[in-house]
């Protein structure tokens, strides 16, 4: 009797079901709606149901903040029995679609709703109106309209197991209440805005975060972050819409490493003009709300903070692998400023005055070609061939001045007489010609920065750095004690200064190795031909017999110039071979493995970068490390700058550099991308991999795609 | 001494010769960036030939269901007419490149400027290698720019804030655009210069 009774029921209710069907679906191109909603409705709780999109494979539906382009889907409830809260959004994945990003789902999705019927609600009658935008490339706009009649009944709402599985796998992906751990430290959460940048750091407590998406498309940009650690605490920076009114605060959902997400809402927002409001301004909102257009910068935290860190990398530029080549000048000098005290500090000022102008010079080069609208990168001095070609010869004929080669003559005299007693401006500029184009520590952020910056605050970064290149050598020059410890002037310094020649020649060789990158290996011939040249020049130069002398420089004048004209440098260098493991760098290639869930590590480099070379030798091409790639299946790119090249030079940009090195690493699993610091270590390498091993482990047990 | 004076001369002349690719956006605030842009009958449109103008920029896809949302309701050609007949110079640039959805040749952009009644200044700017979609940072279409007449960025973003594709919203919207023109061109300062677009990605 019970038995069919129930078994009346289930048909009426199937039959019913069967006759609803019709309008409890919808669909469009591409797509497919229905509901996921219990057969039966509690009365007394709220039931949590879905409408589920199934999409084509390669189409995507929309997360709350669509992100560059897109629109998120609408939902416009009607129910006389019910009441429907607001759209529960599952968390987004981060689509790139060629030059935007948008925020969505890579595939079938369920938006979610708590239903709760009215009190004296039997049976539960929903209408939906809905309208979504579904995109591969191109989007196709959806209109629709999806009904739903389901009982009420007391207790728990009841499910088919099917659905109620479909369901769970979205709430499982819907951002959780602030936890405990988090809520402990979101006050703490500091967001920092200035030129176009947002800077959202964490304390040290906060858990690994892989990720963060806005909630608002309004002012922070949709692109991923790039995950910057700074004395333990994560940094996330992002880029803002361009000229967007940065608002109060900000909400977002973090994604941490354990495929968890959680609500991080307003945090609040300093900004250079909201750290300068002071109490009145506030009182005249509006006039702050009005753009701020012609008003000069203010000097806000972060500009202080860049300023600081260009001073500090000047400074730590001195010991790196860069500055090896002028490291022998310096240290020549230091010997031989033997004469006053006064002396010396003057030809330490003209140093730093050369270090500085040079410094100076390049950031004005590098302004007027910003605002002609080239896309340049810091280091363009040695990406020009004429400018190398110009630096060996230099250093050629310093390092034939130091044997002794240059004291004959009277006007070459003077000149090599400038050299010897160091002519301190031009060994300024030397340095900061060979040195300054590969970045230091603190130094990347600083330049990085000039590309936004306005022209006064870049140039006072360009110069706060030739500050910090210049500063040790100023006070090492300005000590009182280190004359006296050094041996009484005599034979012993003229012996230096020749050995000194050597290092000279060292970087002649290194600067050709740089330009045959450049235009490739044929220069060889060129540069040989030039070195004998001036050789000849100068050896003639010294001459007694006036004819022989005028013979002598004028057949080497007219055979450099048929030399130059003859030879000209085209840049046309082979392309970078790749060494085994490692692959050229394409933006395509990094979307596809993300994509895939592969991690990537991209070694950002130039032959004339000499940290990048140190590095590429003590850690990216040794074995270890070649092992370390393979066994977690990272993905390795080389971007070579030797040349120019736009690709890179864009990549840089979107990392907020414009100078090498430059290491990223791309986690397993499409999280923020992570800059490693420009001193490479296999320690750093490790521990950046072994944070990751979560995702890594997943994915080569297959449970990524 | 020379050489200094050589070596910057060289490096500047050496890097001045990099091919030149635009960088930075169009930013509320700043100087427009440049374009130099044949439009559909062969005409070259400037930037500074526009100085002391209002100009209105706005990217077009006629496979766009965006553009279309504002084109079939004539919202798009009502601000048209409403704005050039106040002198303002209305700019319709498509930016989509060959073989790409919204890519029309010379030959069939006039007819594709008469089919959507298009009341521009001009018609459509034809930008096939996105150069100056990539200046401005167009993303989507339509994605909307107001330069005042000192050549200053005072709006970029959406053409209102109503993202939904269905032409019904439109009345019950709010026009940024409308709002931006009428505030910078009454001498008022504009409210909310900068919005996230919304529609189509432009197809570069």
């Amino acid at each position: 009797m019970t038995l069919i009774f129930i078994g009346g029921i289930l048909l009426q209710h199937s039959a019913a079901a069967a006759a609803q069907s019709e309008n409890e679906q919808a669909s469009g191109d591409h797509v497919k709606l229905s509901w996921l909603a219990p057969d039966a409705f509690s009365r007394t709780q709220a039931s949590r149901m879905g409408v589920y999109f199934e999409v084509d494979p390669g189409w995507h539906v929309y997360w709350r903040n669509p992100g560059d382009s897109g629109a998120a889907p609408r939902f416009e409830f009607e129910s006389q029995d019910a009441d429907v809260g607001q759209a529960l959004w599952p968390a987004p994945s981060r689509l790139p679609i060629e030059h935007l990003t948008n925020l969505g789902y890579p595939g079938n999705v369920a938006y979610l709703f708590d239903v709760t019927p009215r009190a004296d609600a039997q049976q539960l009658e929903i209408k939906l109106d809905i309208e979504w935008l579904v995109c591969k490339v191109d989007c196709i706009p959806g209109f629709g309209q999806m009904a739903l009649q389901r009982p009420v009944k007391d207790g728990p709402s009841s499910w088919s197991r099917a659905t109620q599985a479909r369901v769970e796998q979205f709430v499982a992906q819907l951002p959780k209440q602030t936890p405990a751990q988090l809520s402990a430290i979101s006050d703490r959460v500091r967001a920092d805005y200035s030129s176009g940048q947002l800077h959202l750091s964490f304390p040290a407590a906060a858990p690994q975060l892989r990720t963060l998406f806005p909630l608002q498309g309004n002012f922070v940009n949709a692109a991923q972050p790039l995950k910057e650690p700074r004395d333990g605490k994560q940094t996330f920076v992002f880029k803002t819409l361009p000229g967007a009114q940065p608002p109060s605060d900000l909400d977002f959902i973090a994604a941490d490493q354990n495929g968890d997400y959680w609500q991080l809402n307003n945090v609040p927002l300093r900004s250079a003009a909201s750290v300068a409001q002071s109490p009145e301004l506030k009182k005249s909102h509006e006039l702050k709300k009005s753009p701020e257009l012609s008003k000069p910068p203010r000097l806000s935290y972060s500009a202080v903070f860049l300023l600081l860190s260009a001073v500090l990398g000047g400074i730590v530029l001195n010991l790196m692998p860069c500055v090896f080549p002028v490291l022998s000048i310096k240290v020549m000098h230091l010997c031989d400023n033997h004469g006053s005290s006064a002396r010396r500090l003057g030809q330490a000022l003209a140093y730093s005055a050369g270090v500085i102008t040079t410094f100076a010079a390049l950031g004005i080069i590098f302004l007027l070609l910003r605002a002609s609208g080239a896309a340049v990168g810091w280091g363009f001095q040695l990406q020009s061939p004429l400018v190398v070609l110009a630096l060996i010869m230099l250093f050629w004929l310093m390092g034939l001045s130091f044997l002794g080669m240059l004291s004959f003559g009277d006007r070459l005299m003077q000149w090599a007489a400038q050299v010897r007693s160091g002519s301190s401006f031009l060994m300024g500029m030397l340095a900061v010609f060979v040195a300054a184009p590969c970045t230091g520590p603190f130094m990347g952020a600083a330049l990085g920065a000039t590309v936004v910056l306005s022209p006064i605050l870049a140039m006072a970064i360009f110069i706060c750095l030739g500050v910090g290149l210049a500063l040790p050598y100023l006070l090492l020059a300005a000590l009182p004690g280190l004359v006296n410890r050094l041996p009484a002037p005599g034979q012993w310094m003229e012996t230096l200064r020749q050995f000194f020649a050597f290092p000279m020649f060292a970087t002649a060789i290194w600067l050709s190795a740089v330009l045959s990158k450049l235009v490739g290996p044929q220069v060889w011939w060129l540069i040989s031909s030039l070195m004998l040249l001036t050789a000849f020049a100068l050896w003639g130069n010294g001459l007694s017999n006036q004819f022989a002398r005028k013979s002598v420089l004028g057949f080497s004048v007219a055979a450099v110039a048929v030399l130059l004209v003859t030879q000209p440098l085209a840049e046309r260098g082979e392309p970078t071979e790749q060494s085994d493991g490692w692959q050229e760098f394409s933006q395509r290639q990094v979307e596809r493995s993300q994509a895939l869930g592969r991690a990537v590590f991209i070694d950002f480099t130039a032959a004339w970068c000499i940290t990048c070379q140190v590095n590429k030798q003590l850690v990216l091409n040794t074995d270890a490390a070649n092992e370390l790639f393979q066994r977690n299946n990272i993905l390795r790119l080389r971007a070579d700058w030797t040349r120019y090249d736009k690709k890179i030079t864009e990549a840089l940009s979107q990392f907020g550099r414009n100078s090498v090195p430059l290491y990223v690493y791309y986690p397993a699993g499409g999280g923020a991308a992570e800059i490693l610091p420009q001193i490479l270590t296999l320690q750093t390498l490790r521990e950046t991999i072994a944070a990751d091993s979560h995702h890594l482990s997943f994915q080569s047990e297959g449970f990524l795609p | 001494m020379n050489i200094p004076k050589f070596l910057v001369k060289t490096a500047f002349a050496a890097s001045l010769a990099f091919s030149a690719q635009v960088w930075a956006v169009a930013t509320p605030g700043q100087a427009a960036p440049d374009f130099n842009t044949l439009d559909a009958a062969g005409k070259t449109h400037k930037l500074d030939q526009y100085k002391g103008k209002w100009v209105v920029l706005e990217w077009f896809n006629e496979g766009c269901p965006f553009v279309k949302k504002h084109y079939g309701s004539h919202n798009m050609q009502e601000l048209q007419k409403k704005y050039t007949e106040q002198g303002v110079t209305w700019l319709t640039v498509i930016s989509s490149a060959e073989g790409k959805q919204g890519y029309v040749t010379s030959a069939t952009a006039e007819g594709v400027a008469k089919k959507h009644d298009l009341s521009a200044s001009a018609p459509f700017l034809l930008d096939p290698t996105g150069v100056m979609g990539k200046a401005y940072g167009a993303k989507t279409t339509p994605h909307m720019y107001i330069i005042n007449p000192e050549g200053t960025v005072v709006y970029a973003g959406a053409i209102d804030d109503n993202s939904s594709a269905n032409p019904a919203v439109i009345p019950e919207s709010k026009n940024y655009v409308v709002a931006a023109l009428d505030q910078a061109m009454a001498g008022k300062p504009v409210k909310t210069a900068a919005t996230q677009p919304y529609g189509c990605s432009v197809k570069y």
